[in-house]
């Protein structure tokens, strides 16, 4: 990023100072010019040294809740009204009449390790070595939206029009013009400014003033905005929108793609595992089913993305992303088991050796894809369950593939099947307890709508994994039964799943009590 | 989606790029204009000066105006993304006439032919009173002049009053009861001068936000406010007095009996600028902080305090907006404030003065041009000696001039029910939506011979009843004035032509004056806007509104201006009123008028336990028929509210956004969201007035001022309870009756 003034500003000499262009003239910024007399600039008035960055400084004691800076920045960036970049949310606390009603309007707080640029697949995310600003690429970007799991303030949106994500650059090309950011310059009480911070400083003190209430920790990506705060806040001062939790967004082609993923993996592992017992019999046209099966994950997985024609570019970052990582995990596990297969059909010992490479691709395919879900603002699904979960999937409907392509070997496959759905069972009653019994809101909350809004489906999910899983198992061998148990547990599976994407409830930041977007009816 | 865009070739890289302009520097290339066109916002009555940027025709952004003198570059959300409330679908764009029940589109003769017709008719049939108007406070003064003459020397009645009598008309009545004439005295440097800063029923914050930074600027002062609520405008203060609904009038009485018993008056500001003390010292001697802290709830202390800062400031202001106005008793309150303010004479000083903050952004200029409520100029309708010199200036006998002011607005409503009004003529209005007590609304509606609406949007819940629709051009597409609440001047101009073929409202009513054949009597040789300017300066030379010094081109080149400004006026500075102590009355005194605290009219009882309140949010303008249409003010508030305290709602057992109808004598709103806060008091709810969809003017109270006729809109009695299931919808409100009938049902 260029930064004219600030090149000139180094040729120079160091009383050189980056202002804001004054307005006698018509060059004022849009939406704003010089303020009536209120005193402090609000961009930084010197040049950037080393070890500092430029940062937001937000007063919330100033803060009218006016939305002006909401209104200039979907101007500025020219972003439909569905997008705010920078968001006003409430919080509240108190008793009336001493209620404390206060507003937080944040954009992008160009954390120091900001969480959108470790967990980008295709490295569309950069921090600038000279201002800090964590800028995004949108020729990159190939719309996963894996960043918008990856930051607590739910800061990137992913824009449907466009197919990919954008979020609050700080104006940065505004300031390498002197001007101010639009919502800077638009706040008519001076609340948001921009300053220079010392990095080193601020890595130590942060916690004193980058937290309040309403919004998640600045721990989880070392967030570098400074919020001034009113004092003596009521110790309940909370978010106004605890009450509103609804459902996310079931993210159909993941929930399609890490069963079938999951499917895939289990039924290699499966296959080979008899084959290393001596089992031969139909080994191949398993393999070809279970290829299938994964080829359909993953061109499931594809439609997930805004730009899925740059899908490739996801193996890009595998040194730092899951996501990446999962993308060249089954990568490699989509070749070794189309060559698995192919051997299975020719018959070749070798294929025993590939065999256990497939599982070993697999296992590890499976293990990234859980990783990708071990998010801080994601709570609920960043535990060990989640690990647990993804590999049950694949140990229960795995062999019950196999079983239904009539591999035999039908008691141990039974008791894998039925061992395999009761560690699930398992694994479900232990998440759910968790979250039930936990402190923290998101994980309260998620148990909330897991036991009320989305009761009945848990439910259903829970005797299908049962019915399919062990009793008809159980029950009987017959290739009805067994057709049957596959079935219903696959079903139960994919229900579980689409419970996993919807039940989540993400970290964010306070937002406003009504619903954007609802009709005024 | 196109097949690219699907698998992720196109991005909109186009739409959504940049580029960097000399003025606006580097921002969304599609909101760079080839043109700048200087203007005033449309919307409230701060009047910031923006810039509407025009790109091929359109408007596509807005800046504030860093010249301006009122904002200094700064715009509210409203005013941020006004460029987008021009080219909307609900614009009105073509005249439409009902026949048969249904809406038809007509061409413009038609349609003033018809009008003309119409109207002449009732007032044949049935006297020239017959005819009823109701106007605005949104058009620009010269358009204000305009119709005052059509309506009172062309149509020749005086049955003629405007939306703010629902807003102002409670501060007009009482300048003129305490100073002899309306006229805020003070300016907006006040706020930045002043040492203490008391609020009364202002949410500035909401509703003034510009004004805002002024109080920011203002680092020395104490800002004081007192609101029933907890607004965002009470968490500004250094002293916040949450008093009991409708005890203003109490508190005012306490705290000049609180100044008087601490010797903190200016006897000899009373003595010479005043009369009536005696009176006054008398009536609130009752006033004691005993009984204060009663009515109001405030402690004693906070009393005490607040009377010791007001009294002990240099210069403290005092600030007010509908939480005063929207009183039966609107009028008497604005006398206590001018009352505090003058025996502390603190009037007419920087800092010092008793400042009604308007609403709309020209108010102003039908107050001083509009010959609504009073002859143009200030006049009275009373004094023989001001219509004499009126009918001289205008070439006219003195007795076309009425001797009196006709109906006001909820008179005229309950004229036409009473069928003495047989047609009306709505003008850049929406009563439907924001006159209280809509069942009585409705009623007289429905009864009318002739229903006009004009309107720059088509359909409002207005304009969906009525029998003939007359598309206007709104801001940004048309010419003139506009006066702020400091009395400041500033320019409207055209960015964009008018949609469709809607004309401006000043074409409209010069060709209804040519159909009615006074056009040449009444509006010699006008063709454009500065012609109505050009004559409305000369009525009001002499006067306290006197503009005879302004001119179009001064205006331009200063942004603002102030007035007084008469002719061979030099210098552009700051103007006050009664700066001298010399006020409006006869003998230059102003008036101290006792005025007695009453509990307000429609106290809770077992079946109506809540006392509902109403106001508004900063997202939206009244009824939203502009910033409905601006999807991110929109969204920003969707839809409406009801605050209630949780130690209610928990009695109720209602939960965070659970539907509630709200019930009173009157009738039912039903369906809306439930926001359980400590923002609002127990035993009280409010509503945002803004929602048509949810309209709450279907349970407040016709419950008028004697004398400014403005409604109570803040205090009626009223219950909550769940929203039956299926209710809130078409089929809910057949079950329920009529009440809280949809806007698309009642036009059907």
């Amino acid at each position: 990023m260029t930064l004219p003034l600030l090149e000139r500003a180094k040729e120079q000499s160091e009383t050189f100072l980056l202002t804001t262009k004054r307005t006698n003239d018509s060059a004022g910024a849009p939406h704003c010019a010089s303020t009536i007399d209120i005193g402090e600039p609000r961009i930084p008035q010197r040049t950037l040294q080393a070890g500092e960055q430029y940062r937001f400084h937000f007063d919330m004691t100033k803060c009218i809740g006016c939305k002006c800076c909401v209104v200039a920045c979907n101007e500025q960036n020219g972003n439909p009204a569905e997008i705010n970049w920078r968001r006003v949310g409430e919080i509240e606390g108190g008793w009336y009449p001493n209620t404390q009603r206060l507003h937080l309007s944040m954009g992008c707080n160009h954390c120091l390790e900001p969480t959108c640029m470790t967990g980008c697949p295709v490295d569309a995310y950069s921090k600038d070595a000279i201002t800090g600003v964590v800028i995004h690429s949108v020729e990159i970007c190939i719309g996963c939206q894996y960043c918008t799991w990856n930051c607590s303030y739910g800061v990137p949106q992913y824009n449907p029009e466009r197919g990919v994500v954008g979020k609050c650059d700080m104006c940065h090309n505004r300031l390498a013009e002197g001007r101010e950011p639009a919502c800077v310059g638009a706040c008519p009480e001076g609340a948001i400014q921009i300053e220079i911070v010392n990095i080193a400083n601020w890595k130590r003190d942060y916690a004193a003033s980058a937290n309040a209430p309403g919004l998640p920790s600045a721990d989880d990506s070392l967030s570098t905005t400074r919020i001034t705060l009113p004092k003596n806040l009521p110790p309940d001062t909370r978010k106004v929108d605890l009450n509103r939790v609804k459902p996310e967004h079931p993210h159909w082609p993941l929930v399609v793609m890490t069963v079938f993923t999951q499917l895939s993996v289990g039924a290699f592992a499966a296959i080979w595992l008899l084959q290393m017992f001596g089992q031969q019999a139909r080994l191949n046209i398993a393999a070809l089913v279970s290829l299938m099966v994964g080829c359909l994950a993953l061109g499931a997985s594809t439609m997930h993305l805004g730009r899925p024609i740059h899908a490739y570019r996801a193996l890009k970052m595998w040194k730092r992303s899951w996501l990446s990582r999962e993308v060249l995990l089954f990568g490699c596990f989509s070749q070794i088991s189309f060559l698995y297969a192919g051997l299975l059909w020719l018959n070749f010992p070798a294929s025993k050796v590939v065999g256990a490479l497939t599982s070993l691709a697999g296992i590890a395919g499976v293990t990234a894809s859980a990783c990708i879900y071990l998010v801080r603002p994601r709570p609920a699904w960043n535990s060990k369950h989640t690990l647990g979960e993804f590999y049950l999937t694949g140990a229960l409907l795995g062999p019950l593939l196999a079983a239904n392509i009539g591999l035999g070997a039908r008691r141990w496959l039974t008791m894998m099947i039925v061992t395999a759905a009761a560690a699930q069972l398992l694994n479900l009653a232990l998440k759910f307890f968790w979250l039930v019994s936990s402190d923290t809101f998101e994980l309260k909350a998620a148990a909330r709508l897991l036991s009320m809004q989305l009761r009945s489906l848990m439910m259903v999910r829970s005797a299908l994994l049962v019915l399919g899983g062990i009793v008809l198992p159980l029950y009987s061998s017959s290739p009805v039964a067994m057709a049957a148990a596959l079935g219903l547990t696959f079903c139960g599976e994919i229900a579980g799943r689409y419970l996993f994407f919807v039940s989540v409830v993400p970290k964010n930041m306070a937002a406003s009590y009504l619903t954007a977007g609802k009709a005024a009816a | 989606m196109t097949l690219k865009r699907e698998v992720g070739l196109d991005i909109l890289a186009e739409k959504y790029a940049y580029a960097s302009d000399p003025v606006m520097g580097f921002t969304s290339a599609q909101k760079i204009p080839d043109r700048w066109v200087a203007t005033t916002c449309g919307y409230c009555s701060v009047g910031c000066g923006i810039m509407v940027g025009v790109k091929e025709g359109k408007a596509v952004s807005v800046r504030g105006n860093p010249d301006h003198p009122v904002n200094h570059g700064m715009l509210c959300p409203k005013g941020l993304s006004e460029h987008q409330t021009i080219d909307t679908e609900t614009r009105a764009k073509y005249p439409i006439l009902k026949r048969n029940g249904k809406h038809l589109r007509v061409g413009w003769d038609e349609a003033l032919d018809t009008l003309v017709e119409k109207f002449r008719g009732v007032q044949q049939k049935y006297g020239p009173e017959a005819l009823g108007i109701l106007s605005t406070g949104q058009l620009v003064t010269e358009e204000f002049y305009t119709l005052g003459k059509l309506v009172q020397l062309g149509f020749g009645t005086k049955n003629y009053d405007g939306n703010t009598t629902l807003c102002m008309a409670s501060a007009v009545s009482g300048y003129k009861r305490s100073f002899g004439s309306d006229g805020p005295p003070g300016a907006y440097e006040d706020l930045e001068k002043a040492d203490v800063i008391l609020l009364l029923g202002a949410n500035v914050a909401d509703n003034h936000p510009i004004l805002c930074q002024r109080l920011e600027a203002n680092k020395n002062k104490i800002l004081i406010v007192a609101d029933p609520r907890v607004t965002k405008t009470a968490m500004m203060a250094d002293v916040f007095l949450p008093l009991k609904p409708r005890s203003d009038i109490a508190l005012l009485n306490g705290l000049i009996y609180l100044l008087i018993e601490n010797d903190l008056v200016d006897r000899d500001y009373i003595a010479r600028h005043t009369t009536g003390f005696e009176a006054l010292q008398e009536s609130v001697s009752k006033y004691t902080p005993e009984n204060v802290s009663q009515i109001t709830g405030l402690s004693k202390e906070l009393l005490v305090k607040t009377a010791l800062l007001y009294g002990h400031a240099e210069a403290p202001f005092l600030g007010w907006t509908m939480g005063v106005n929207h009183s039966t008793k609107g009028t008497e309150t604005v006398n206590a404030i001018n009352n505090l303010a003058l025996v502390t004479g603190n009037v007419g000083r920087p800092g010092a003065s008793p400042f009604s903050i308007t609403g709309q952004c020209n108010a102003m200029g039908t107050r001083e041009a509009g010959f609504a409520s009073s002859l143009p100029g200030y006049r009275k309708f009373e004094s023989a000696a001001d219509r004499k010199e009126l009918a001289t200036l205008w070439g006219i006998s003195p007795d076309r001039l009425p001797t009196s002011r006709g109906l006001a607005y909820p008179d005229i409503v309950e004229a036409a029910l009473a069928r003495k009004i047989r047609a009306l003529w709505v003008i850049a209005t929406n009563p439907v939506v924001s006159f209280p007590n809509l069942g009585v609304l409705q009623q007289s509606l429905e009864t009318l011979d002739f229903f006009v609406v004009q309107d720059g949007f088509h359909p409002t819940p207005t304009s969906e009843l009525a029998d003939l629709v007359l598309p206007a051009a709104i801001w940004g597409e048309k010419e003139g004035t506009y006066t702020n609440s400091e009395r400041r001047v500033s320019k409207v101009n055209a960015a964009v032509a008018p949609q469709g073929e809607a004309r401006s409202d000043f074409d409209i009513f010069l060709a209804v004056a040519e159909k009615l054949g006074c056009r040449e009597e009444l509006f010699p040789g006008w063709r454009e806007p500065n012609d109505a300017f050009e004559e409305w300066k000369k009525i009001s030379a002499g006067r306290l509104c006197d503009y005879s010094g302004l001119d179009y081109a001064l205006i331009e080149r200063e942004g603002g201006i102030q007035w007084p400004f008469p002719a061979g006026t030099t210098e552009v500075t700051t103007t006050r009123l009664y700066a001298d102590g010399n006020f409006q009355t006869e003998d230059g005194k102003a008036r101290l008028h006792p005025v007695e605290w009453e509990p307000f009219p429609e106290q809770p009882t077992n079946d109506y336990p809540f006392v509902l309140n109403t106001g508004r949010t900063v997202e939206h303008w009244h009824t939203r028929t502009k910033t409905a249409q601006v999807p991110i003010l929109e969204r920003l508030a969707p839809n409406a509210w009801l605050e209630m305290n949780p130690r209610d709602a928990e009695t109720l057992r209602l939960r965070p956004h659970v539907r509630v109808d709200i019930v009173s004598k009157r009738g039912r709103t039903n369906g809306v969201e439930l926001r359980i806060t400590e923002m609002i008091a127990p035993g009280q709810v409010f509503m945002p007035f803004h929602f048509a969809e949810t309209n709450v003017n279907e349970v407040t109270q016709s419950a008028f001022d004697p004398i400014s006729r403005e409604p109570n809109y803040k205090q009626c009695a009223v219950r909550v309870e769940k929203t039956p299931p299926g209710v809130g919808s078409a089929t809910g409100r057949k079950l329920f009756g009529r009440k809280s009938v949809s806007a698309q049902e009642r036009g059907q």
